[in-house]
């Protein structure tokens, strides 16, 4: 080694992430001395792109409550807003903002998070337009509620082609005009179709990527954890969408996790079965949530959370077109929404697929009571991947943020007997 | 002569049983769990090994179960009860394909498959509501002994809707109740009743397929036995040792680990 020069350190994805993560809560923090517009938006079904032809910084108020969480500073935050009135059974995101804005929107990270100018939210989870609405009340700022058509039956999708397809774009592109026209009047800029067409070209890029860092998961042993890593991956992805930074890191990242695969690099040492999670996670204990499958050997190898958490943008192929930019907004939108997001409702078939490409012996549900708009399915879809696949299923319950719905010993119990379903399988051959 | 021995540690009980080499069952006891489980996981051990006039070097090999189950320091392996109960319960009724196990602190339904071996379980959720721990909340506002609880039940003739299957509520509810001037008999068959409708729908999330075999200490419940194969609508097969269904399933696993060390369900050597 000794006459080989030493090559040039290599920016890492996870260094990388790490520095976008910080750049961007610093972004956030500076914005009102900088002059920047600020915009409250949800990772479901909103218009990014558009905000970033405007230069908004982008506060994602679920990342906020999400990161109390994962800094274990949730209760207080929670407290406060319980304190105000709200029930524990209120989703408890919500209540962590309403925490938050408490606490004179000092958030645990060391950011100020300073009031929108904008907020949008979507009709992706009925939750959203009633936290928009204290929105309004706390900061005076009026809410954009982008409604967004999703799935109306389970095995009918208006798509591309069908008359229904041609009114729900109508629909959402008339909105997104008005938003157009909202963001003109905050920023006193004029609307740039070139610069959304670059933005589209950066977030297609980010999708093709993320979506073939998706599929090299399906390789055995899988390289990473859907449900750690991939936790880390999707937050910087939302919060650098659209980005030269954000095409940056996701290449990064896609070199990375391939390069992981061509070395057969598993994220566990010795990966014995794999998993899908479906629903939300625990960001309180997800740490030890997963650790708790990874001591049996146990790894995500994919989970339908990491579509609801992109927008639905990985879902089948969706690619901005950004010769026609705004006509073809509209159209992603619709669909991300049809295809990825609807999946709340009508999951089972989406994951059935997932169970074959990814090789899946056993799906995790995590269900959590206050987050009803991905829980409610829950029973329906488990149904079937029993009975139509006799995969075995395990259904436990937490919450996202909130450590006084954790019980390990119970979900310790739940996890070591579902392993228990699953070893002995194996020793019958039946998997 | 090879002994093996099973210890089931759950939130109320510590259970013991000792197998012989020809799986019958040598020696019992049972212990209240007081303050650690630790503690007595090592008291119930003594005494089923002197119940059943050994030593405890005589013993080849121990599994434990239950929450406690990393408790037993001295336990060779680790099962959980879904896997032990559903074991005990497939060894004396061999046509089991369905498991109600009613506990302290949880309630499970086991699916098992035609080789007896689980396949799927499902669990009350957080709250002990639809657990034993309900009747324990039953007992202490009745002040009666728990095994009073379903002979009085039975002699009910107007059982009360009980709203709640909340454990903190009960209590006030029952009380509420006998103010009212409801006898404790219609009170207690009408917990009973919330309780299996509670634990049916669980047996109904797995899939109710016959036979039907309820295990742990409220299977002693003649009143619990008797709604639940009323609300289920088909008999069930209770066995005389089901409170011990659990440390009989994890000595059945020991048996197997001391003939062979083959048929280990899930292997976690020793607690952590
Ligand atoms: S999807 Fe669930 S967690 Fe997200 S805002 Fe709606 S209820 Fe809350």
């Amino acid at each position: 080694m000794a006459n080989t020069a030493l090559p040039a350190a290599k920016a890492d994805a996870r260094t990388t992430g790490q520095r976008l993560v910080n750049q961007w809560l610093a972004n956030i923090h500076s914005a009102p001395e900088r002059g920047q517009p600020v915009a409250y938006i949800f990772v479901m079904g909103n218009a990014v792109e558009i905000l970033r032809t405007f230069d908004f910084e982008l506060v994602f108020p679920e990342i906020n409550s999400l990161q109390t969480g994962v800094r274990k500073a949730a209760p207080d935050f929670l407290a406060k807003a319980e304190d105000y009135g709200f029930s524990p059974d209120v989703c408890s995101y919500v209540k962590a903002d309403v925490g938050l804005m408490l606490s004179n929107m000092e958030h645990p990270s060391g950011t100020h998070i300073p009031k929108p100018d904008i907020a949008i939210a979507s009709s992706l989870c009925n939750v959203y337009i009633k936290w928009a609405e204290i929105w309004e009340r706390h900061f005076g700022v009026p809410a954009f509620v982008l409604d967004i058509p999703g799935k109306r039956f389970a095995n009918w999708q208006p798509l591309p082609g069908t008359p229904q397809y041609g009114a729900d774009k109508r629909w959402v592109e008339g909105q997104l005009c008005d938003l157009i026209e909202r963001c003109e009047h905050i920023t006193g800029k004029k609307f740039d179709p070139d610069r959304l067409a670059e933005v589209e070209s950066n977030v297609n890029e980010m999708i093709r990527l993320w979506v073939e860092i998706l599929k090299l998961n399906q390789q055995r042993p899988a390289p990473y954890n859907s449900m750690l890593d991939g936790l880390t991956y999707i937050g910087v992805l939302n919060a650098w969408r659209g980005t030269p930074e954000g095409v940056e890191y996701m290449r990064l990242l896609h070199d990375e996790v391939a390069g992981k695969v061509a070395r057969g690099e598993g994220r566990v040492q010795e990966e014995r079965f794999r998993l899908i999670f479906s629903g939300t996670p625990c960001y309180v204990n997800m740490r030890r949530m997963v650790d708790l499958f990874e001591s049996h050997g146990g790894v995500f190898a994919a989970s339908d959370y990491l579509t609801y958490a992109a927008g639905g943008l990985d879902s089948s192929g969706l690619f901005y077109d950004p010769s026609r930019p705004l006509e073809s907004l509209a159209e992603v939108t619709t669909l991300a929404s049809q295809l990825g997001l609807s999946n709340h409702f009508f999951s089972h078939q989406t994951l059935a697929q997932q169970v074959k490409e990814y090789a899946a012996d056993g799906i995790v549900y995590h269900g959590i009571k206050s987050c009803r708009t991905v829980a409610t399915s829950m029973a329906d879809n488990r149904e079937y991947v029993t009975s139509r696949y006799g995969l075995p299923t395990l259904y436990i319950e937490s919450d996202l943020i909130d450590p006084r719905y954790w019980s390990d010993a119970q979900i310790k119990n739940r996890v070591d007997a579902f392993f228990e379903v699953l070893e002995q399988r194996t020793l019958k051959g039946g998997r | 002569m090879v002994y093996v021995a099973g210890i089931d540690v759950g939130s109320t009980q510590a259970k013991a049983v000792v197998l012989n080499d020809q799986a019958q069952i040598v020696g019992e006891a049972i212990l209240d769990v007081e303050m650690n489980m630790g503690t007595a996981a090592q008291q119930v051990f003594d005494l089923v090994v002197a119940n059943a006039g050994l030593t405890a070097d005589a013993i080849a090999f121990t599994v434990a179960t239950g929450y406690g189950r990393y408790r037993v320091t001295f336990g060779d392996l680790q099962v959980t009860e879904i896997s032990c109960h559903a074991r005990g319960a497939t060894a004396e009724f061999p046509r089991t394909r369905t498991v109600l196990d009613i506990g302290g602190q949880d309630t499970k339904a086991i699916r098992i498959g035609d080789a007896g071996e689980v396949m799927d379980f499902a669990m009350n959720d957080k709250c002990a509501a639809g657990t034993g721990r309900f009747l324990g909340a039953a007992s202490f506002a009745l002040e009666l002994p728990l095994s009073d609880l379903g002979p009085l039940a039975m002699k009910a003739t107007a059982p009360v809707k009980i709203t709640t299957t909340c454990t903190v509520f009960a209590e006030s509810e029952i009380i509420g109740h006998l103010a009212k001037g409801h006898r404790p008999e219609d009170v207690l068959a009408g917990m009973h009743y919330a309780i299996a409708t509670r634990c049916a729908s669980l047996v109904r999330r797995v899939g109710l397929t016959p036979e039907i075999t309820f295990t742990g200490g409220v299977s002693r419940n003649a009143a619990m036995v008797s709604l639940l194969q009323q609300v289920l609508g088909t008999p069930l097969n209770v066995s005389a040792q089901g409170h011990f269904m659990g440390a009989i399933g994890a000595a059945l696993y020991a048996l197997d680990h001391a003939r062979s060390g083959s048929r280990q369900p899930h292997v976690e050597e020793v607690a952590p």
